[in-house]
């Protein structure tokens, strides 16, 4: 079979990759802290056919080695850590994060998870927990007379209550999480991510430290997927798809003249 | 014994176009591969022999500079090299998505260590900063220069994949520089690429028809020159 063929195919299979990816972020576009991903490729093995070679003895001519390349590959998808804009919803326990750093969550098995999606509300035991019922770390518990909670840029959580009202009181802190490399975390799906080997360990800290972003109250972080951006990498892929879909026919076709040879 | 040796010339020919279309259909195929560089194959007549000979040249040329905001994408522009680490020696690589590692070393995006001057770097820091000379700095502290190099005159540079290229001797290369943020885009010319396809699918068809035609005018001889 010719090579080109196989080539041609795999050049088909990672353009559908990235239209995949490509899907994914479009379909991520209104995704609360959604952080956008790329697949990056990358050229596969080279099979030397001649080695370099002396043409000429009397002028020492040499060609130069010829070499096959065998098509393309996905090397990577790459999430993309960088900030969404702050989208304003008034609710108190809507937290976003401006800057670096993942909320810290224990997850129902008790494995830690990590998530930019601040989306929290209240138990029925008063607990901070994430939309999906997951408890947020350190655990907070609100009263149940708290009237009005405030949350300040460095993540201390007051709260004034009925007898209390003039005076605030501290009842806890937000704290964040953050890694030497964000981009080797591993997605869980519900806005979570999990530390891996290529994340590094989490480095825990107060908001508005070093390193640390601040904590925005009433505020959601949203997606930080560009539509057009997308749809412009969407229609390079589609181009890149036909391009090779038309090697294969070309190939094809030279296969075709030299079945003709024998008639 | 002439139309035996032309029917050798056809074959040759049609050897020639199968290879070009094999590389024709890898430099599409890597439409969208980062830093990728076209490879030509051209016949050339060398020194004595009859037929012509095919060269392989990779184009070194620059490929466009595309913005992703990514700040571990490194584009560069001139003729040099980031170097990186692989099990069999030193690799040159044109930039890329790289990454960093669970402790901090910036690897390129199969996990070799991508080289400064004093070795591999290791960012600690919450930000990395790459000044065009390569000079990589987190947090305000410098903490090494990515080194930049570029192949001596004349040596040829083999392609291992994942675009990698391995080279003899090198030198640095001042004159790159580094753009970070930025992804050089694979420097194929997509339309002369498709223009290729269709010239090498025809000049294939011809040399089948030449071969046919060989083929008739032996068949004659050995049929009818007997009969005499």
């Amino acid at each position: 079979m010719n090579p080109a063929l196989r080539t041609s195919a795999s050049g088909m299979v990672a353009q559908q990759r990235l239209i995949d990816v490509i899907a994914n972020n479009l379909a991520n576009v209104n995704t609360t802290a959604f952080k956008r991903s790329r697949a990056t490729f990358e050229d596969v093995l080279y099979e030397t056919l001649q080695g370099e070679s002396l043409v000429n003895y009397q002028s020492n001519e040499s060609v130069a080695p010829i070499q096959v390349g065998k098509g393309t590959r996905v090397a990577n998808v790459l999430r993309f850590h960088q900030q969404g804009t702050l989208q304003e919803t008034g609710r108190p326990f809507d937290l976003a994060i401006e800057g670096d750093g993942f909320f810290h969550v224990q997850r129902p098995d008790g494995s830690a998870g990590f998530t930019r999606d601040g989306s929290f509300t209240i138990s029925s035991t008063g607990a901070l927990v994430t939309g999906a019922g997951y408890l947020v770390q350190p655990g907070v518990t609100i009263p149940p007379d708290a009237a009005d909670v405030t949350i300040s840029p460095n993540g201390v959580i007051s709260v004034r209550s009925g007898d209390n009202a003039a005076n605030p009181v501290e009842i806890g802190r937000i704290e964040l999480v953050r890694f030497a490399n964000p981009t080797g975390l591993e997605s869980l799906g519900e806005n979570l991510y999990r530390e891996t080997v290529a994340s590094g360990q989490p480095l825990t800290g107060q908001p508005q430290e070093a390193g640390f972003g601040r904590i925005v109250q009433g505020n959601l972080e949203g997606s930080n997927v560009e539509i057009v951006t997308e749809m412009t990498d969407m229609i390079a892929a589609q181009r890149a798809y036909e391009i090779n879909a038309k090697a294969i026919r070309a190939t094809d076709e030279m296969m075709q003249s030299t079945n003709d040879l024998v008639r | 014994m002439i139309t035996f040796s032309g029917l050798l010339t056809a074959a040759r020919t049609l050897s020639y176009y199968s290879r070009r279309q094999e590389i024709t259909a890898n430099n599409l195929a890597n439409v969208n591969t980062a830093g990728f560089k076209a490879d030509r194959l051209v016949a050339h007549a060398l020194g004595d022999y009859a037929s012509p000979v095919p060269v392989e040249a990779t184009d070194l040329r620059q490929g466009a500079l595309r913005m992703t905001g990514r700040p571990l994408d490194v584009g560069l522009e001139g003729a040099g090299f980031l170097v990186a680490e692989s099990p069999g020696g030193e690799r040159l690589i044109r930039g890329g998505s790289l990454k960093l590692d669970g402790t901090g070393q910036l690897i390129t995006s199969d996990g070799l260590p991508v080289l400064g001057t004093q070795g591999s770097i290791i960012i600690t820091g919450s930000t990395i900063d790459i000044a065009p000379d390569g000079t990589v700095t987190s947090d305000g502290h410098v903490v090494d220069r990515l080194r930049i190099v570029a192949p001596e005159q004349g040596v040829a540079l083999l392609k291992e994949g994942a675009g990698r290229f391995v080279a003899g001797d090198t030198a640095e290369a001042p004159d790159t520089q580094i753009r970070q943020g930025q992804l050089e885009e694979a420097n194929i010319d997509s339309i002369g690429g498709m223009v290729s396809l269709v010239e090498i699918q025809r000049a294939y068809a011809a040399s089948v028809t030449v071969l046919r035609t060989m083929d008739g005018v032996l068949g004659s001889i050995t049929s009818d020159v007997a009969r005499v």
